[in-house]
Parts: structure tokens; sequence; C-alpha cells
């Protein structure tokens, strides 16, 4: 699972980071870091719901993203539970 | 108070008789409960006109479903923060930096402000704020089996906490309480002798801290720098005016709000005391229940906005109150669930002016209410006595008496 992060659209709530702070890593400044976010296998449950979180919906699940075909970006590597 | 007429542009069907100020439960009420009384609008259409919504008797749009007010308050090109709100009430015109200020000017005074109150920061407060909250409560402990919550908690913890981070000092706080107390829910005469008195008071200590550094908030803002320019004095004035008012109120009234729930939830109240890993989740739904603020924006051009003819210079309200509420977004919205999933209230606004204390405030009440349930037992609220409420610009409430005798 990957979570898409639209970096323009965090407001600094820092939600995602109080359910999981070692999957959603903020600055300094409490907004969230740049780049999407690859998730083991046995973090998706935490990782959902500290999507599911944020009040600005800055996040999205990408529920399958290895399965996809995206042009002109690399399929991530697919990580083993 | 001046009323305006209904703006000729605003359709006669989309005038409601609804109003933060006036309509029932709004004015202060004994045991009311006026975040009930404005979820009443959800029945209605999604947007609709308020001819009184603003305490200088203005009218505004009202925008009830809280997705739509994710989409105003994160389009800041088309509904602006710019109001002067506080200055107005002295003739004047400055804005509450970065609260009144739009992007991109916004944006260099927020990240500027933000580290001060980042989760990290918050945190490495925590002691110290848990440390005042046990302190104040072991002395009601102490001396009796009964207080008034506002007065010998609420308002001491908060504040206190928050004039040690500005590096002023406790012993004036019933003052500053005063000030913040005549400007929020005072009557046209209070007002705006207390914003003059703040403003004053915040000029002098911007000018103090200019003539002799210390390691405190207004000095760290009279030596700031924005652009690669220190601050003029307007600005000074403008950020030091906002965090003195913010902090003065409203996490005060949200604890007085939460311990009045479970003042009147005894079993809510007893499964937090036993089991206080919940607070932290049941907080947030109180959050959600009960918030403070209304958010008013103003177009910045004309836009039909979901059947609304919204025009260049119109207010749009979007009140946490009434978002928090909406059935769309929360099922069971007017149901406190202290276990409640997916709680993504409105209680710290959306979009780039997202509350930059919602951090600090959402720690003190977390602690608030861990040690209250921690060092008071089964406490109700006090016979023949009633918690007056209020509505308006910041709902509020007065006094809860609370016995555990």
């Amino acid at each position: 699972m990957r979570i898409i992060v639209q970096n323009a659209k965090c407001q600094g709530h820092a939600r995602c980071a109080a359910h999981a702070p070692h999957i959603f890593k903020l600055d300094d400044a409490g907004y969230i870091l740049p780049g999407n976010i690859e998730v083991a296998e046995e973090e998706k449950l935490t990782a959902s719901r500290g999507a599911r979180s944020c009040p600005e919906r800055a996040l999205k699940l990408d529920l399958n993203p290895a399965a996809r075909v995206e042009p002109d970006v690399i399929p991530p590597r697919v990580r083993r539970a | 108070m001046a009323t305006n007429p209904v703006p000729d542009h605003v359709p006669p069907e989309m005038v409601r008789d609804f109003s933060l100020f006036t309509s029932p439960g709004m004015s202060p009420t004994p045991n009311g409960d006026p975040h009930a009384a404005v979820a009443c609008v959800h029945s209605g259409p999604p947007i609709f006109y308020s001819p009184l919504n603003t305490r200088d008797g203005r009218g505004t749009w009202v925008i009830t479903r809280a997705s739509d007010q994710r989409r105003v308050l994160q389009d800041s090109e088309t509904f602006s923060s710019h109001r002067n709100i506080f200055a107005s009430a002295l003739g004047e015109s400055w804005p509450m930096i970065p609260l009144e200020l739009d992007p991109p000017a916004h944006g260099a005074f927020r990240s500027l402000l933000n580290p001060l109150f980042s989760p990290k920061r918050v945190a490495a407060l925590e002691p110290a704020v848990r440390e005042r909250a046990i302190r104040l409560i072991d002395g009601i402990a102490a001396s009796g089996t009964s207080c008034d919550v506002m007065k010998d908690f609420a308002f001491p913890f908060t504040v206190s906490i928050f004039l040690h981070l500005l590096g002023l000092p406790d012993d004036r706080i019933d003052t500053f309480v005063g000030w913040g107390r005549d400007l929020l829910h005072g009557d046209d005469v209070k007002r705006p002798a207390a914003a003059r008195t703040i403003v004053s008071f915040i000029d002098e200590l911007a000018a103090a801290r200019r003539n002799d550094l210390v390691d405190d908030f207004m000095t760290f803002i009279v030596q700031a720098q924005v652009e690669g320019r220190r601050l003029t004095k307007q600005e000074v004035r403008g950020v030091g005016v906002l965090v003195f008012v913010a902090g003065l109120d409203t996490v005060a009234a949200a604890i007085g709000f939460d311990l009045a729930y479970l003042a009147r939830n005894l079993k809510d109240q007893e499964l937090l005391r036993g089991e206080p890993g919940r607070i932290v989740a049941a907080a947030e739904e109180l959050l959600r229940a009960y918030p403070t603020v209304q958010l008013i924006r103003v177009a910045t051009k004309d836009i039909d906005f979901e059947g609304a003819p919204i025009r260049k210079g119109d207010y749009v309200s979007c009140a946490t109150t009434i978002a928090n509420r909406d059935p769309a977004e929360f099922e069971c919205p007017n149901t406190v669930d202290l276990a409640r999933e997916d709680n993504r209230h409105a209680t710290f606004g959306y979009g780039p002016h997202r509350c930059l204390g919602s951090h600090l405030a959402r720690r003190e009440i977390v602690i608030g209410l861990e040690e209250w349930l921690a060092r008071i037992p089964a406490f109700r609220i006090k016979k023949c006595t009633a918690p007056i409420t209020s509505g308006g610009h910041v709902f509020g409430i007065e006094n809860l008496i609370l016995d555990w005798s």
C-alpha cells in the first residue's frame, strides 16, 4: 500500500502523526515531509487510520500501487511483509 | 448596533431567521446548550443568508456543511481573511497577524510562528503543563468538595500556561482574563475599551522588549525577520494582539464544556476515570461536540456557490459549531461518542489558517481531563446552580459549579 501525500493541502493539523508518528514524519513546523509513503503490509491498518484522520483530506490511500501502470513513474518495489 | 438590510442580490427565499447572536439559545442561558441549538440548521438548506450574524450587526452567508466549509476555507483567493475585526472595534485598520492576512503574505508570518507552537515544542512543554494542572487541582481537592471550575481551574490553568509561554507574570491573570471576557463577550462599550487596553499593553510590552531583550515571545517577535527585514511596529502589534487574545478564552471554555458534559453523564465520567487511556480519543470527540468559534471570510469576487449568488464583499460564515454537527460528515452528530473514529472535526478550522495553537490546546485539554479525573471523585453539577452558556462569535460558559460531596 502507498499513501499519496498532497503536500500543498497539508496545514499542519498533525493528526496523521498523532496516529502513527513512525509512518507520518513531520518537519520542524509540524507539517508533513514531502514524498509519498510506502507502507509495509503489517502497518496497513495504522497507516490507513492515520491517512483517514486528515481534516484537509491531504492524504490518499493507494491500495495496490504496484499493480497499476503509471506512465512516467517507475513502479515502486513491492515490500515484502 | 447597526443593522444592515438584506442586500438586493440575495434572493428573499435564501434569507433565514437564524443568527449566532440572536437565535434561541444564543443569549446567556442557564443550563443552555448553544451547540445543540445551532445544529437545527442542518434540517435546512446547505447555504442561506443570515441578516444579522456578526457582532457589529452585519449579514453573512452561512455555510452549514463541513465539506462546503472546507471548500471556502481552503480557497483563500476567493474567500479572504482580510477583515481587521479587532482594529475595526477601534475605528482603525490593521490586521491581526497571521489570522487576517491572506497568502502569500500570510505564509511568511506563519512560518515564523509555526515552530513555536509545533507538536514537538508542545511535547517539550508537557511536564510544566501537567505540573500546573496538578498543583491547581490538588489545591481544589484539599479545600473542599465543590468549586467553580471556570474560576478555580479552567481559566487559571490555561491562561497561566499561556502567560508563561509569552513570558508574562502570573499575578495579573485576573486582569488579563477580564480583558478577554470584555473583548469576546462584552457589550458595545466594554468591547472597544478592552481592545484599546490590550493594544496599549502590547505596544508597551513591545517597546520594553526592544529596549531590554529577554528570553520570551515578545523579544522573539521584535527581533524576528520576515523576508529579510524586521517587523514593523504595526506588524509586531498585529502578532502580539492576536497571540495574546487567542490564549485567553477558548481553551478554558473547552475545558468547561467538557467537564459540564462529564458532570451530566456519569457513565462516561466513570469510563474515563477507570480507563484513562481513552481520554485522548474522548477529548477529540469533546472538541468536536463543543467547539467555540465562527470563522468569517470576505468574498473577493462574485461566485455562485451551491446555488447562492455570493457577491464581492459579502461575508461568508463558517461556524465550526455548525460544521461539527453536520450529519453528512459525522454519524449521529448530536450524540457524544467518546470512542468515535475518523473524527476529522472542524474545531481548529480548515485551510492555511488552521489554529496555530491547536497542538497546545489539545495537550492542555487532555492533561486537564486526565488530572481532574484522577484527583476528583464522581462529580455533578451542584444542586441549585446552573452553568450559564452563550452563543455568538465565540461560544462560552461563564460558570460551572461542581460538587463531589
